[in-house]
């Protein structure tokens, strides 16, 4: 075992002071329990993430391409296995039954994963839009993060999301560059992934986020959001697409970008994991999962050493 | 630089056709295999089986000019020829939906892929030379990681059975794979490759006879060759799915 703290007053202050904290702290219950949700909702939302972009490798258009999302989808689904392993040493729950809940229903996972990606265009708008959006949400939680092991995956994750963001706009712009039908499928796409991505980053932070408190966050979500509009408003308009906003405003003397008023219902909706394609997506999961079920009893079962 | 002969180029395709539809297969796995590592595994072996498709893919459209071709020129080669023009092996065309299956075919596929990589390691074509080694490596690698999971899933009734099932399905499927392509003889005359791939069966055979020692091989009869002109009837509903972007706007570049 390692540190051990008196009190809550004695753990804060710790944090005050920009403490770490490691796995084999004492660390108080309720930090335990929330670091472990945000680390298990984080890794949900990767593996959700991947089996979105897995249902279109098949149709990838050309074989070097498909090889570039094929290595993405790869990054993702590493991602969900890392943060497992992080959040499974925190001891609420083994790393079967974090799957176990997410097959089940029962755990949550990122909103922008309950909609379905229907065209290719959907997947590129992901690659873009959401990726655009993980990335400095992730930086934030990065960037002053007071659980040591996620700080150091958090590293890792951050340089490859990166990389899945430029392949993301490398993508656009040959959409952008593209014909009639790439550029009307890609309108349609921002049409339907705007909103969603936008929603990613929550409704405006209280003043009494315990996560801020404990130095999970590091940035508010109306700041990060605010950060995200100004950066894809210009860059979208430039290559002379619309963005499915009526209430969209400019100030040209600050040459800042606001957007319109936020619809929250369909997020949450999500939360309660009824949004447009959670039912679906749960189901085909939890099928995959059964179909190999047989796989990991076997391996359960077989004798230690059994791998010659 | 001299072009190569329609044979040659035929030889090769055959064995860009294997590599790409087999690496195609494996991505299916990404996301709903047993377990998140053999999520990734299948991933990586994947991306190894599409890069050694492309790198045969680029030496047919390069045809000897020396120039690396682009894009463009592989897809062309990788996607839009007629059915009929394919000359990959039903094993890599059958869409295996269960895992013990996809397990099978892996272990049956690079078990023949290592010893088909060793046949070109001298290669008269440059690339192809310089890529047999790694290749070869990269084969056996995954051998060893079928070969893991064979190991442990032999232990318990249940999973030792379902593997033979995939074991008495697939085996004649697999066997195509040394079936001869015209334009073998062609290959070997121009020290393309060293040797026909079948003077390989009976050493790939031995291996399979190992590997899985209750099953009795003769007793399973090979489809009759047809020069790997054949399609499997899932081959139509894969080529579709991936063709369905590049279907939309034949004129665009994504």
């Amino acid at each position: 075992m390692g540190r051990t703290w008196s009190s809550m007053e004695d753990f804060e202050a710790f944090l005050d002071d920009g403490g770490m904290v490691e796995v084999d702290d004492d660390m108080p219950d309720e930090y335990r329990t929330a670091v472990f949700r945000f680390i298990e909702l984080h890794a949900n939302s990767e593996l959700m993430g991947g089996l979105t972009e897995r249902d279109w490798i098949p149709m990838t258009p050309g074989l070097r391409h498909k090889m570039a999302v094929l290595a993405k989808t790869q990054d993702e689904i590493g991602h969900g296995h890392l943060l497992y392993m992080v959040a499974a040493d925190l001891g609420v729950k083994t790393r079967r039954e974090m799957l176990e809940d997410l097959f089940a229903g029962r755990s949550r996972f990122h909103n922008v994963f309950h909609y379905p990606a229907r065209t290719w265009g959907d997947q590129v708008a992901i690659c873009l839009l959401v990726d655009g959006a993980a990335v400095p949400s992730q930086k934030a939680v990065y960037k002053d993060c007071s659980y040591g092991p996620y700080k150091r995956i958090l590293k890792r994750i951050i340089a490859e999301e990166g990389f899945h963001l430029r392949l993301g706009e490398e993508r656009v712009l040959r959409i952008a560059e593209g014909t009639d039908a790439q550029r009307a499928m890609f309108q349609q796409s921002i049409d339907d992934w705007w909103w969603p991505a936008l929603r990613l980053f929550g409704p405006d932070s209280r003043p009494d986020d315990r996560l801020a408190r404990w130095r999970l966050k590091s940035e508010k979500n109306e700041v990060m959001r605010a950060g995200w509009v100004q950066k894809f408003v210009p860059m979208l308009h430039s290559y002379g697409f619309a963005i499915p906003d009526p209430g969209l405003t400019h100030d040209a003397e600050t040459d800042t970008w606001t957007c319109g008023p936020i619809d929250w219902e369909p997020l949450k909706r999500t939360m309660a994991m009824d949004g447009p394609d959670t039912a679906r997506r749960i189901a085909e999961a939890s099928a995959a999962w059964e179909n190999t079920r047989w796989v990991r009893d076997a391996l359960d079962a077989a004798p230690a050493g059994a791998v010659a | 630089m001299t072009s190569m002969t329609p044979g040659t180029a035929e030889f090769l395709l055959a064995f860009a056709d294997d590599e790409h539809l087999m690496g195609q297969q494996h991505t299916e796995w990404i996301g709903i295999a047993p377990f998140l590592e053999e999520d990734m595994a299948f991933a990586s072996i994947a991306q190894d089986e599409l890069s050694h498709a492309a790198l045969l893919y680029a030496i047919v459209a390069d045809n000897g000019q020396g120039s690396p071709p682009d894009d463009r020129a592989i897809d062309t080669l990788a996607f839009d020829r007629s059915a009929a023009d394919y000359r990959s092996a039903q094993i890599v065309e059958v869409a295996c939906t269960g895992w013990a299956h996809a397990l099978v075919r892996h272990w049956l596929y690079d078990t023949a892929e290592e010893l088909r990589w060793s046949l070109v390691d001298g290669s008269s074509l440059e690339p192809l030379k310089d890529a047999a080694a790694h290749a070869a490596r990269e084969e056996r690698f995954h051998v060893r990681h079928a070969d893991g999971l064979i190991d442990v899933l032999a232990h318990t009734p249940d999973s030792a059975d379902r593997l033979a099932d995939a074991v008495n399905a697939l085996l004649p499927l697999a066997t195509g794979l040394f079936e001869p392509v015209a334009g073998e003889a062609e290959a070997i005359e121009a020290g393309v490759t060293s040797a026909p791939f079948d003077t390989m069966l009976p050493e790939w055979t031995n291996r399979v006879r190992a590997r899985f020692p209750e099953i009795d091989i003769e007793a399973i009869a090979a489809p009759a060759y047809a020069s790997r002109t054949r399609r499997h009837g899932d081959f139509a509903a894969l080529m579709s799915r991936m063709n369905e972007v590049r279907g939309i706007d034949p004129t665009a570049v994504w």
